[in-house]
């Protein structure tokens, strides 16, 4: 028998919110982060737009402490550990007693701090390069620092699967807590904004293009759609053994009843390979959930208004749930605060864990028209009322990468 | 539900001494050096020059479906190793179920030479050069996507990009992927082009030694960075009897813990090296008596080395002095990611041929570092369980274990399918 693992507490700091609930209020009330870029200049590039947070400040969550040694990513991630560890009632003291792990998703970690280092060593002489910074130029870097920083003894691990990176960290979580390793895990995922990652996207012409209207862009599904918006942020879910969080008394929020992946190796050049593979870990999300597709109440899509992309999600999910997908309301939360990458995937599931609480399932900011054979109904810009027992969070990359998780709701609380 | 048994039946490399298990494993017995003067870029503005850099590699002799000009160098050492480890394994791509057929691949840098171009570009302000191959081929995820594409597997398609240690943070999750049922074979290892940044990094924390790398010696003066891919083809026992497969070693448990110390340097005590070899011994039911070989992670740095010695003494006790321990970092210098990943290849072998490799270059006993590093020459001795460490930035630790397989084998025959 394998360990059933629960959600006892989020933490999320994000363009629209730095709680689940602000989050979800922010949603709720079709609030966009994204916005002209105000962290680097976007003179030259195709797109201006980006879901940046506003004035973040790390000394928020973390106190006054040194926190010097952590780049912009690293400060997101152990922002959203403490707030992840508060919710789920972890104390300092009893970090001390377990070993908690830390498994972050992330595609970058931080490609700027790389690329700084680097450019120092070019201008001046590898000589004035900083020891100090070269710390931060591995990719584990922000699962290092906050492992550190809030003393997080257990596995310390790093996924990196592009946009799918920190969905596929809770999936990884999930194994090693159902295997019996560990009793208590973070896990999910982040990417800062910044300008190396932001050039690459533009220069890859996968971001939004918009002559007039910046504010109606991105927009998943919608016929209109013409690339995505980059966000940023962390989202982290505390994982535990069910049996070991109940015996501490722990409030849990969800289960986490399967996930699935699967990898399309034409990377969305094949549209038949494409649905194919993300149909394939929709499947197998499902069986490992011992679902079935009518049991699925309703969908987080990881869409985020690629044009290709949004098309091969809207068709894969439809094969993966053998067809039964006119009925199925869907959500994708990327209009409004762009296409967080690492952090993406873990920001749907809190997103849908406050769904699982207040029953409102935000609406598509943006969306008029739906592609004519995109087979779902219940889809629109307005907030729908449902009563959630069992999400499909689905995250699916620009490059082939998809992974699906299914969220239950724990109806003994 | 029964976990499946999980097996090494493929190894492949590429490595600063030698491409290929045959070439590399012959080398690695006789104690050949791979580190030379730095070919990759010109170090007259460091205070050393050298490296352990894999030569003569030709990308295009392991791609049928990748064009070489659209990857990056980890990518292609790893399509290489992952080729020639499918060939090792006698397994043909043809016979397999493609979407049950997974990646799990580490790395520290993922390809750092695309992001070196980028900065190369900004600095002399032709940034408008780079267009969209820099997001094809940068982001350290693509080295397994890389290879799925290569080899058209739809399965699982991993990257964990914990540096040092990430060979073993790999090759671990493919083995829990295989015994939960999930894929029926697994690619699993790690890779690393020879990098401008990590060698600058190393370089400023004076982590780099001048001329040879001595790890355990007296004189020891720290690591020479290096390059190159390590993969092993792992299935369940199951599949590997049923086609009569070669098995060299049965994966049979794992161990990871987090110094939550500091991000380069160890843990005074060695605390979470103790507690991911201890982990590893008890997931696979192994007494420590039984461990015929340890693989170090053996950089070679002063630190290192010492703290790593005082990590064995604390969980073997008395029984440390009885095992065998070596850093075949000695000879290929320190991999980054592909480390721990061909250093459990080199485990494998050492379990499947009961010979281990030797710590070159150590000539000094260092009173601090008292063990039996297996000095010099290779040793035959019968390893019935070896143990592959490593630790890396970010105090992430990672032990291994690696068993002889008791199961009865039948000797290697045509491919079947998996």
């Amino acid at each position: 028998m394998r360990n059933r693992v629960v959600i006892t507490g989020a933490g999320v700091v994000s363009s629209l919110g730095d709680s689940s609930s602000s989050l979800q209020l922010s949603l709720c009330s079709g609030r966009r982060a994204v916005k002209p870029v105000e962290l680097f200049s976007t003179a030259g590039l195709g797109c201006p737009l980006g879901g940046e947070i506003p004035c973040f400040d790390a000394q928020k969550y973390l106190g006054r402490r040194n926190l010097r040694p952590l780049d912009r990513t690293s400060r997101l991630v152990a922002s959203a550990a403490q707030l992840a560890l508060n919710d789920s009632g972890w104390s300092g003291s009893i970090l001390n007693q377990e070993e908690v792990g830390l498994v972050l998703g992330t595609m970058f970690c931080s490609v700027h701090t790389i690329s700084e280092f680097d450019r120092r060593a070019l201008e001046v002489g590898p000589a004035y390069a900083s020891p100090m910074d070269f710390s931060n130029t591995v990719i584990n870097a922000a699962a290092g620092q906050t492992a550190i920083i809030h003393n997080l003894r257990g596995i310390n691990s790093t996924i990196s699967t592009g946009i799918t990176s920190g969905l596929q960290a809770i999936a990884y979580a999930t194994e090693v807590i159902r295997s019996g390793r560990a009793r208590a895990i973070l896990a999910g995922g982040a990417d800062e904004m910044c300008f190396e990652s932001f050039y690459g996207f533009d220069r890859a012409g996968l971001l939004c293009r918009s002559e007039h209207s910046a504010g109606d862009f991105p927009i998943p599904f919608d016929k209109r759609r013409n690339g995505f918006a980059l966000g940023e942020g962390a989202a982290l879910l505390m994982l535990e053994d069910a049996h070991f969080a109940r015996e501490r008394g722990a409030h849990t929020l969800a289960e986490i009843t399967g996930h699935g992946c699967g990898y399309d190796c034409s990377q969305g050049e094949d549209e038949e390979s494409a649905v194919n593979s993300i149909a394939l870990s929709v499947r197998r999300a499902i069986n490992d959930a011992s679902a079935g597709p009518h049991e699925i109440d309703c969908l987080s899509a990881s869409a985020n208004g690629s044009h290709a992309g949004d098309r091969h999600e809207a068709k894969g999910v439809f094969a993966g749930l053998n067809g039964q997908t006119r009925k199925l309301p869907v959500t994708a939360i990327k209009s409004m605060l762009g296409e967080t990458l690492g952090a993406s995937g873990p920001m749907q599931a809190i997103a849908l864990l406050e769904t699982m609480r207040d029953g409102v399932l935000p609406g598509i900011n943006g969306l008029e028209q739906v592609e004519d054979d995109f087979a779902f109904d219940m889809i629109s810009s307005d907030n729908r009322e449902i009563d959630l027992e069992t999400a499909l969070v689905n995250s699916a990359g620009f490059d082939g990468h998809c992974c699906s998780l299914v969220l239950a709701r724990c109806n003994e609380n | 539900m029964k976990h499946s048994r999980v097996v090494v039946t493929g190894i492949g490399v590429v490595t600063p001494i030698g491409t290929g298990r045959e070439h590399f494993w012959t080398n690695l017995l006789a104690g050949r050096s791979g580190i030379g003067p730095v070919r990759s870029f010109d170090t007259s503005a460091y205070s050393v020059h050298r490296g352990a850099e894999v030569h003569d590699f030709e990308a295009e002799n392991y791609l049928s479906n990748l064009d070489a000009a659209h990857l990056g160098r980890a990518s292609q050492f790893a399509i290489a190793a992952a080729r020639l480890a499918l060939a090792d394994a006698n397994v043909e791509i043809a016979s397999l179920d493609l979407e049950r057929a997974g990646v799990s691949m580490g790395t520290t840098s993922g390809e750092p030479r695309e992001v070196e171009r980028f900065d190369d570009l900004f600095v002399s302000k032709n940034l408008e050069r780079v267009g969209p191959e820099f997001l094809a081929l940068y982001p350290s995820h693509v080295i397994a996507a890389h290879i799925a594409r290569e080899l058209q597997f739809g399965g699982i398609n991993i990257m964990i990009p914990t540096a040092c240690a990430a060979g073993n943070y790999a090759i671990a999750h493919a083995f829990d992927v295989l015994r939960a049922g999930r894929a029926s074979l697994m690619l699993a290892g790690g890779s690393d082009s020879f990098s401008r940044i990590t060698y600058t990094g190393f370089a400023q924390l004076g982590a780099i030694a001048p001329e040879v790398c001595q790890p355990f010696d007296r004189c020891r003066k720290g690591m020479i960075p290096g390059e190159g891919a390590g993969v092993l083809v792992l299935e369940p026992l199951s599949s590997a009897l049923k086609r009569g497969a070669r098995i060299y070693a049965e994966i049979s448990g794992y161990g990871l813990s987090c110094d939550a110390h500091h991000m380069t340097a160890a843990h005074p005590n060695g605390e979470g090296a103790v507690r991911a070899m201890k982990q590893a011994l008890e997931q696979s039911g192994t007494a420590r008596e039984e461990v015929g070989y340890i693989s170090a992670h053996g950089t070679g740095t002063p630190t290192n080395d010492r703290l790593e010695t005082l990590a064995v003494k604390r969980l073997f006790g008395d029984a440390a002095y009885r095992v065998p321990i070596s850093s075949i970092k000695s000879m290929l210098g320190h991999t980054m990611g592909a480390a721990s990943a061909i250093e459990a290849a080199a485990c494998a072998l050492a379990v499947y041929h009961d010979r281990i490799p030797p710590t070159i270059n150590l000539r000094e006993p260092d009173p601090e570092c008292d063990l039996d590093y297996v000095p010099n020459h290779a040793r035959e001795h019968t390893v019935r369980v070896a143990m592959n460490n490593a630790y890396a930035f970010g105090g992430n630790n990672a032990s291994l274990i690696l068993k002889k397989c008791e199961e009865p084998q039948k000797g290697t025959k045509s491919t079947n399918k998996i």
